[in-house]
């Protein structure tokens, strides 16, 4: 038994040491649990490889603290705490980025004395593997990659003992961006291929469980579901200013319940949870025991969206009647108690910014849905659906509550239909619901790429099964065009087509409402949506 | 017949607890049938400007995040969570009844094959199971009582396969043999009527299960959906509000759960006591 | 000796007698997972830039492209082989998942059975000796309120009151406390590990974590344990010995708990196999509230999401166990009392 004993100390490694013999009131605990971190999440970290076809969405932002990426997206200063700023990219593996003026090629210098986990170099080899894997192996970071522009494995070449290029075909406003995104890690080579295998090339099974990397932290234990415990890596000088991070260990754990998150960030359990159910924030905020970040979440968006290739929403009158039909107000204030930014409302007849994602000219006029009813030869209601996946039951019971009883005016009779999450994608998918909500966060914010993820295609974020000819063509060309004024312009005519066909009514950019604890610093909201531990300090 | 009557009142003297239940059945029963009568505020309706108020002379309990009376709520709750609880327990009750039965009388390979068919059902973790079935039925009204329903049957088929087992070799039975009644016959109008005082007991308990069966889908998201009210989506949709103080919201539904069951669970002794003395426990 | 291999010959033959029902549950689970109306590939590929190749190559690698018929038949031989299939939401073995989650449930289930126990017998024990009184009809409402109080509402109350609003409980998360170190994996039983390695603050924490659900669950099945209980007592204090017992003058604790309790445990007995294996499938709610760990929530959460592989390996390993608890009760029994034979 003896033995054991001394087995499980040595493996659990100092911070666990003393954090086991010395609890409560000893110093040395005192000291471990204020260099420790501990975020309670609700969710399952399914993979530590984030281009794992499979990954649950919080193991991309997870990845982050793990992975270096070449480049890094910047942060500023918001009224309610930092959020990501994609107008200041910075290198990250890379120390220096050039473009050539033609904008077809870019330069990567790879920081000098940049290490992985294991104590090798960074090379320049390991680079080009990574960047092979993402457009060859069978991974999220194909798709992504072709969004830049970046297709095949010729596109990357070694100039110089720390330098790679990366060609285009021609320019992309994403090229560099879309190198930003948790799906574009960057892998020790070396120690990847040792674990890759005939029918395994790109060591994709051995990835999803084990780590490569050379970012900021490195794993220390993981027990999917439960438990992830990351490490400082006191090597790692990638960041803006070359400083570590504060925090020695990250403690994530999953805790189902939502208020018992939040619960253990006030009574200073935990440090941080994100996405705190809008119904406990007065209550947080009241007490005061911790501090609520309402970042406006302005990549994201909340919808009720149509399913336009079946009556009766393949009619746009029928959809305009509808949008304004919704009680915007009282959703706003019932569903989301008011916390985000609204995207009904607007007022105008012309855009009044080249942004996809602005408050669009809705509003609840009752008068004016019947009438559209009336010329839809609707005019004596109809039937239909509203569905929605059970796990945002918290925000849209109420919204349904709201929708079904303010159509119910129009003589339209809906029935709420709530289900399991993987029935409501796959009916999306298939287009087989009616009228449904849906939300969506979008990586990059240039609006070309928002239009072509929401508004365009075939895949499951064009929610509405929308397909305006002319939409593809208006993308297409503003992704390659270089001149701001003739790129908003096309972004200009994008948001007056959405206008007039009303494939999704947007409701709001929700707030992050992350929770943290009253000590801690630095948060940022990324695009990711996760926290990125490398931003986090004890004050 | 005054005999029956004398021993009812007699054992409900002895057990007072009994005549409360009876009489907090009745009072669901009446709040079931004229609740829409009966409620002070339309339960549907919102007024997202009165949302989170506590229990007042206006709002005997309460209202929830949209500014609906949940004093109403619940009155119209009744209904739908009585008609689930009953619609689901007849049915498993029919169907069990009419197949452990028939399986108890004729014995034999049907017996086996309905007895190894029962194994299996008992094997499973029942609550899970009727997720599931919800799950591939989706959570409609009729798809909850069918799942509860479903996991309930193999009780059924168990408890009348044996009662049946244990009097088909009796007397009267083989003299309507005799008489030339059909096995079908014999079943439903002779044993089946045997065993009913036993299941009666059965089914009142039966009741309280099924009332709780239905919530805990509700509550895990996989039965009834909002906005119609129900207890167990009640108490779901309350649960958001602990934290925040609002007790209100799941206190009340859930107390009302808790009766509700409650009243059947006694009702069901109590019914033993009536039917059965000796089996009291 | 001989006994004994009669005994074991009996255990097989049961066992062999099972797989039939074993078998009728892989079945019927796989089938009843191919209904659901969510396909895992489009639920899993739900990544900003995933199109219709990558929830194709999804399919691929679950397997779900070939035939029904021909997906049932591999299964079967992987479930052979101890090969439960990988679950997409943690992305690990089945096997593992459950091996890791089932001691989680298991000492919840264990510590609720033995709080439920420790209460049952000595209220069935005092009813039992005044049947009819005051005392009996108290137990007899205490347990009917036990098991009609919602599981789910019952946690909830706990976790407002002695978490939130005393703040004595620790927070509702688990098993272990977040900076407690797991003990070494010996037999998964936290308490039992603890002990084994001797320490005692940290076994103490794990005890704490444990309680709120433990009294949840125990709450629930405390009726059908004290009802059996007192029946059983009042059947076994009615006969011959303890009124031969009693009237020898022996002391009366003597008589209740020594001859008369005695002789009232093997329906006890039964009831709590029952029980048993009923809450281990039953806590589903109980782990959802209390963040725990264990099968129940792991089979709930993929089952929302359509994730095949866990929600028949849970059926499965429920089903095995409610097997394997069914013949120790017989076996039990059947050492017990030799009157009973073991068939």
């Amino acid at each position: 038994m003896r033995l054991h004993r001394r087995d499980y100390l040595r493996g659990a490694g100092g911070a666990a040491l003393s954090a086991l013999m010395a609890k409560h009131s000893n110093p040395a605990a005192a000291q471990s649990r204020a260099n420790t971190l501990r975020h309670i999440t609700g969710a399952t970290i399914s993979s530590l490889d984030p281009t794992f076809q499979g990954a649950t969405r919080e193991s991309l932002p997870l990845s982050v603290n793990i992975y270096d990426r070449l480049v890094s997206m910047g942060r500023r200063q918001g009224p309610h705490g930092f959020i990501f700023d994609a107008d200041n990219l910075r290198g990250e593996l890379a120390e220096r980025i050039d473009r050539s003026s033609d904008g077809l090629t870019f330069t990567f210098h790879i920081r000098e004395g940049a290490t992985w986990h294991d104590g090798s170099p960074v090379e320049v080899q390991d680079i080009k593997w990574s960047l092979d894997r993402a457009v060859t192996a069978r991974s999220f970071a194909k798709a992504q990659m072709a969004i830049g522009s970046q297709t095949s494995t010729d596109q990357f070449t070694v100039v110089g003992d720390r330098q790679l290029q990366i060609k285009l075909d021609r320019p992309n406003r994403l090229a560099l961006l879309t190198l930003s995104v948790p799906f574009l890690p960057m892998f020790n080579s070396k120690l990847a291929q040792r674990h890759a295998g005939s029918d395994d090339p790109w060591a994709i099974n051995w990835l999803k469980d084990n780590a490569a990397g050379g970012g900021a932290y490195s794993v220390e234990s993981n027990r999917p579901g439960q438990q992830v415990v990351l490490r400082r890596n006191d090597r790692w000088k990638n960041g803006p200013d070359g400083a570590l991070p504060f925090f020695q260990r990250i403690i994530i754990q999953t805790v189902p319940d939502v208020s018992a998150r939040v619960s253990l960030v006030e009574r200073g359990d935990a440090d941080l949870t994100l996405d705190a159910a809008a119904s406990d924030i007065p209550g947080i905020e009241q007490r005061g025991r911790a501090r609520v970040l309402p970042i406006t979440q302005t990549n994201a968006f909340q919808c009720v969206s149509f399913n336009v290739r079946t009556a009766p929403f393949d009619d746009v009158r029928v959809r305009k009647a509808v949008a304004a039909a919704l009680p915007y107000d009282d959703m706003f204030t019932a569903a989301i108690f008011g916390r985000g930014q609204p995207l009904y409302g607007a007022t105008w007849s012309e855009p009044p910014s080249p942004s996809v994602f602005q408050p669009m000219p809705n509003r609840t006029d009752l008068e004016k849905a019947r009438e559209l009813l009336r010329e839809a030869g609707r005019g004596g209601g109809f039937r239909t659906t509203f569905s929605y996946p059970s796990s945002a039951s918290a925000t849209v019971d109420p919204m349904a509550a709201l929708i079904k009883e303010s159509l119910a005016r129009l003589n339209i009779d809906v029935t709420v239909q709530k289900m399991p999450d993987a029935q409501f994608t796959t009916m999306l998918v298939e287009r087989r619901l009616a009228m449904f909500f849906d939300f969506g966060t979008s990586w990059l914010t240039p609006s070309d790429y928002i239009a072509s993820n929401f508004y365009s295609g075939p895949g499951r974020w064009n929610s509405s099964g929308w397909n305006n000819p002319e939409m593809p063509g208006l993308i297409e060309q503003a992704r390659y065009e270089t001149r701001q004024d003739a790129y908003d312009d096309t972004v200009m005519r994008m948001v007056r087509h959405i206008r007039d066909e009303v494939p999704v009514v947007l409701l709001w950019h929700p707030s992050h409402d992350a929770v943290v604890g009253r000590d801690i610093e630095g948060y940022t909201y990324w695009f990711h949506r996760g926290a990125d531990y490398r931003d986090l300090r004890r004050a | 017949m005054s005999a029956t009557v004398q021993h009812v009142v007699w054992t409900i003297r002895a057990n007072p607890v009994t005549g409360v239940a009876a009489a907090g059945l009745a009072v669901l029963l009446v709040l079931a049938v004229f609740g829409p009568w009966l409620q002070p505020h339309d339960p549907l309706a919102s007024n997202v400007s009165m949302a989170l108020l506590p229990p007042s002379s206006q709002y005997w309990a309460g209202t929830d995040q949209l500014g609906r009376d949940i004093f109403s709520r619940l009155i119209a709750a009744t209904r739908l969570d009585l008609a689930i609880a009953a619609s689901a327990v007849s049915l498993s009750f029919l169907a069990g009844t009419f197949i452990g039965s028939i399986a108890g009388y004729m014995g034999g390979r049907l017996d086996r094959v309905v007895g190894s068919v029962v194994d299996v059902l008992m094997a499973f973790p029942l609550f899970v199971m009727a997720m599931a079935l919800v799950a591939v039925l989706g959570n409609r009204v009729e798809n909850i009582i069918l799942a509860t329903a479903f996991i309930n049957l193999p009780f059924y088929i168990r408890f009348s396969r044996a009662e049946v087992n244990a009097r088909r070799g009796l007397g009267w039975v083989e003299a309507a043999r005799a008489c030339g009644d059909s096995h079908l016959k014999i079943v439903l109008c002779s044993l089946v009527p045997n065993i009913l005082p036993a299941m009666a007991i059965q089914v009142s308990l039966n009741l309280g299960w099924a009332i709780l069966n239905a919530a805990g889908l509700s509550f895990l998201g996989l039965g009834i959906t909002a906005p119609t009210a129900e207890w167990g989506i009640m108490v779901a949709e309350g649960a958001r509000f602990i934290l925040s103080g609002h007790w209100w919201l799941v206190a009340f539904p859930g107390a009302a759960l808790m009766l509700t069951v409650l009243c059947f669970n006694l009702l069901g002794d109590g019914l033993r006591d009536i039917l059965d003395p000796r089996m009291r426990t | 000796m001989r006994g004994i291999v009669r005994v074991s010959s009996r255990i097989a033959h049961r066992l062999l007698a099972s797989l039939p029902a074993l078998v009728g549950v892989l079945v019927f689970t796989f089938l009843l997972m191919r209904v659901l109306p969510g396909d895992p590939a489009v639920f899993f590929a739900s990544s900003p830039t995933a199109g219709p190749e990558e929830i194709q190559q999804i399919r691929v690698s679950m397997g779900l492209d070939r035939s029904i018929p021909e997906q049932l038949v591999l299964y079967l031989r992987d479930v052979l082989t101890g090969n439960l299939g990988r679950s997409m939401s943690t992305g690990q073995p089945v096997a593992t998942d459950l091996a890791q989650r089932l001691p989680a449930s298991l000492e919840l289930t264990l510590a609720a059975l033995v709080l439920a126990l420790a209460c049952a017998i000595p209220l069935g024990v005092m009813a039992a000796l005044r049947p009819g009184s005051a005392v009996d009809h108290g137990v007899r409402l205490l347990c009917s309120i036990g098991v009609c109080a919602p599981t789910f509402v019952c946690g909830l109350v706990l976790i407002y009151v002695f978490y939130v609003v005393l703040g004595i409980a620790p927070d509702p998360t688990g098993r272990i406390g977040a900076f407690d170190a797991p003990p070494p994996d010996i037999t998964g039983l936290l308490l039992v590990d603890y002990a084994l390695v001797g320490d005692f603050e940290s076994w103490l924490s794990a005890v704490s974590q444990l309680i709120l659900p433990a009294v949840t669950m125990a709450l629930f099945v405390l009726a059908p344990l004290a009802r059996m209980t007192r029946a059983s007592m009042l059947i076994a204090l009615g006969s011959d010995f303890i009124r031969t017992a009693r009237s020898v003058g022996l002391p009366p604790f003597k008589v209740i708990v020594g001859y008369g309790l005695r002789n009232a445990l093997l329906p006890i007995i039964t009831i709590t196999g029952v029980v048993f294996s009923t809450m281990l499938g039953a806590n589903v709610l109980v782990e959802k509230v209390f963040a725990w760990p264990g099968v129940g929530s792991y089979a709930l959460d993929a089952l929302v999401s359509s994730d095949y592989a866990p929600v028949q390996g849970f059926v499965l390993l429920m089903a095995m166990i409610f097997v394997v608890v069914n013949l120790t009760i017989d076996t039990l029994y059947g050492f017990a009392d030799p009157r009973v034979s073991l068939r």
